[in-house]
């Protein structure tokens, strides 16, 4: 079975991680999960995913605006588009994003977002056919 | 904001212009004996009247550098600083030196002899009523006893043939009408003016009064107005802390049923999910019923709700008993130890009853099996000190300065147990300090954690 591109979740809340990876397992993505921003980082620097979904308020209030600004900084994974998949623009901890420098995200979703969307996006940026894993 | 008196301010000020209006008549005075030198050589003791003119530009100088030197501070708001001493010296020395002056330049027949009358007032204006009386009566003792040596011969006349022929200072009658008229005058000007000037004084000090009062009761209220914006801001901080926490679950149940609603995935899948919603919802519930106890006991800290006598390990019992199962299901060794002495303690139930299962379920939330979990409440002389020990996971120095803050859940515990509201202990601690108690942690990553509880106790 050939399967669509590889995506890491980076999410504090393990339901949320769940149900996004049923939504992309199920149109035939790879995915991995990660609870935190350190941890999502070590992943990708593992096994290079082809898109991230990361959120931004997690142990610290704009921990994903520092995972995707080492993501953009990290010659080896500048390549890979973050999206940014959050519920800070609705919240109040909007105040905590940075307004001095650009955000490191192809697009921003606000949670709680279509899941036609999420699969748009994975789609357009992960979407392509990719060599089944041989394990 | 100063504290002095105006009118103390003033008496400053007013010692002041005295000086600068001294070095005036100083001035004055030497033109004025060196003109009459001129015009009538011989007429008087010129070098007298200059060694007197000498002699108020002398204490003058003086003054002047003692005024300059006196501190604002230490003039009191009452009648006895540094200030009337110095009014009092100069007043004084003043009645001398135009005694001596007038004396030296013709004694009664001089019309300068009305200056007496300006002092008396100058006097009268500057010092409480009583001294002003005093520098009055000495006004009348210095001219009269002039006059009298005068006119007794005690002391020369010095007469100024300017002023007329007749030596009027030698005539009986004149010198005791005029220097009675003068002594009835400066009694009359001292009465009048002192009382004048104590009424100001009152009205000023009423007004000062007034004045503190105002700025008084305008401190508190910018107090109390910076406590409210402390609460407020407070609240506001909580607010947006508990909207987060609100929402997180809700989005996470709103991604997921819409997944299970789309029939995208696989059906196991939708069920483990679904079940995934179920826990979600029962945290949110749990949430709420947390920020409802949070809330009840700040408005308890705030109403001093009535306190019953309760007996903290009746509680405990009622608390371990419940616990237990869970306790076992996880194959922890649960001790509790209660000291025979223990006096009751003034609480509520209920909010006891919170507090320790708040700390007993986490300590066996986050202890993994086979573990130990100890209670224990021991006796202390005014205070029950209660503790909850286990061999959990432990806390780091870090996430204990936050431990007690709402929402706050520390780094293990969320790995260990990624769901949980982070309520419980704020709401211990808001309880405890309720109760006029103190709780706090001793804690070590990987060996375990101590929660220590203190409460007052009942006098048996």
């Amino acid at each position: 079975m050939t399967t669509k591109g590889e995506v890491l979740v980076i999410d504090d809340d393990p339901d949320f991680c769940a149900a996004m990876q049923a939504i992309l397992e199920a149109d035939d993505f790879c995915v991995r999960c990660a609870s935190q921003g350190a941890i999502g980082l070590r992943m990708m620097r593992e096994k290079k995913p082809d898109l991230v979904f990361l959120d931004v308020i997690m142990r610290m209030p704009t921990e994903g605006v520092w995972v995707s600004e080492e993501i953009a900084n990290d010659p080896e994974l500048r390549d890979v588009p973050v999206i940014f998949l959050t519920s800070i623009v609705s919240s109040e901890y909007t105040g905590h994003f940075p307004t001095d420098r650009p955000l490191q995200a192809r697009a921003f979703l606000d949670k709680p977002a279509p899941m036609a969307k999420i699969l748009d996006l994975a789609n357009r940026f992960a979407g392509a056919p990719t060599t089944p894993p041989t394990s | 904001m100063t504290s002095e008196l105006p009118f103390e301010t003033e008496r400053v000020e007013r010692i002041g212009w005295l000086i600068q209006l001294r070095w005036l008549a100083v001035l004055i005075s030497a033109v004025a004996v060196a003109a009459a030198r001129i015009a009538a050589p011989g007429a008087l003791p010129f070098r007298a009247l200059l060694y007197v003119v000498g002699f108020v530009a002398l204490y003058n100088a003086g003054l002047s550098l003692y005024a300059r030197s006196l501190p604002v501070e230490t003039i009191g708001d009452r009648d006895t600083g540094s200030a009337i001493k110095l009014a009092c010296v100069q007043i004084v020395l003043d009645l001398i030196a135009l005694t001596a002056l007038i004396h030296f330049s013709g004694g009664v027949e001089n019309p300068m002899i009305l200056f007496f009358v300006l002092h008396t007032t100058v006097a009268n204006v500057l010092l409480p009523r009583q001294l002003g009386f005093v520098m009055a009566a000495l006004a009348a003792v210095l001219l009269a006893g002039m006059a009298g040596m005068e006119y007794s011969g005690l002391v020369p006349h010095h007469h100024v043939p300017l002023l007329g022929e007749i030596e009027l200072a030698r005539e009986g009658w004149y010198v005791t009408g005029f220097v009675g008229m003068l002594i009835v005058t400066l009694g009359l000007v001292s009465y009048l003016t002192s009382s004048i000037s104590a009424r100001l004084r009152e009205r000023d000090r009423a007004l000062m009064k007034r004045h503190r009062e105002v700025i008084a009761k305008s401190r508190e209220l910018e107090e109390v107005n910076e406590r409210l914006r402390a609460i407020d801001a407070e609240r506001t901080r909580f607010l947006t802390l508990v909207t987060h926490e609100l929402r997180a679950p809700i989005n996470t149940i709103h991604t997921c049923i819409e997944l299970a609603l789309s029939g995208h995935a696989p059906p196991d899948k939708v069920h483990d999910i679904l079940e995934r919603v179920m826990r979600r919802t029962e945290e949110v519930s749990q949430l709420i019923s947390d920020l409802l106890r949070l809330a009840r006991a700040r408005e308890e800290a705030r109403r001093d709700e009535p306190l019953a006598a309760v007996h903290p390990a009746e509680v405990l019992r009622g608390v371990v008993d419940l616990m237990r199962a869970e306790a076992e299901s996880k194959d922890l060794f649960l001790s509790v130890d209660v000291d025979p002495e223990l006096r009751r303690v003034r609480a509520n139930p209920e909010r006891l009853k919170l507090v320790w299962t708040n700390l007993l379920s986490n300590a066996i939330k986050y202890t993994e099996p086979g573990g130990i979990v100890a209670v224990s409440i021991k006796q202390g002389n005014e205070y029950m000190v209660g503790a909850v020990r286990d061999t959990g996971i432990g806390i780091s120095a870090e996430d204990q300065q936050s431990l007690f803050q709402e929402f706050f859940r520390a780094g293990n515990a969320r790995d260990l147990c990624p769901i949980g509201t982070g309520v419980g202990l704020a709401l211990v601690r808001r309880i405890v300090e309720n109760l006029g108690g103190k709780v706090w942690v001793e804690s070590e990553v990987g060996l375990g954690s101590k929660f220590s509880l203190l409460l007052p106790s009942e006098k048996e």
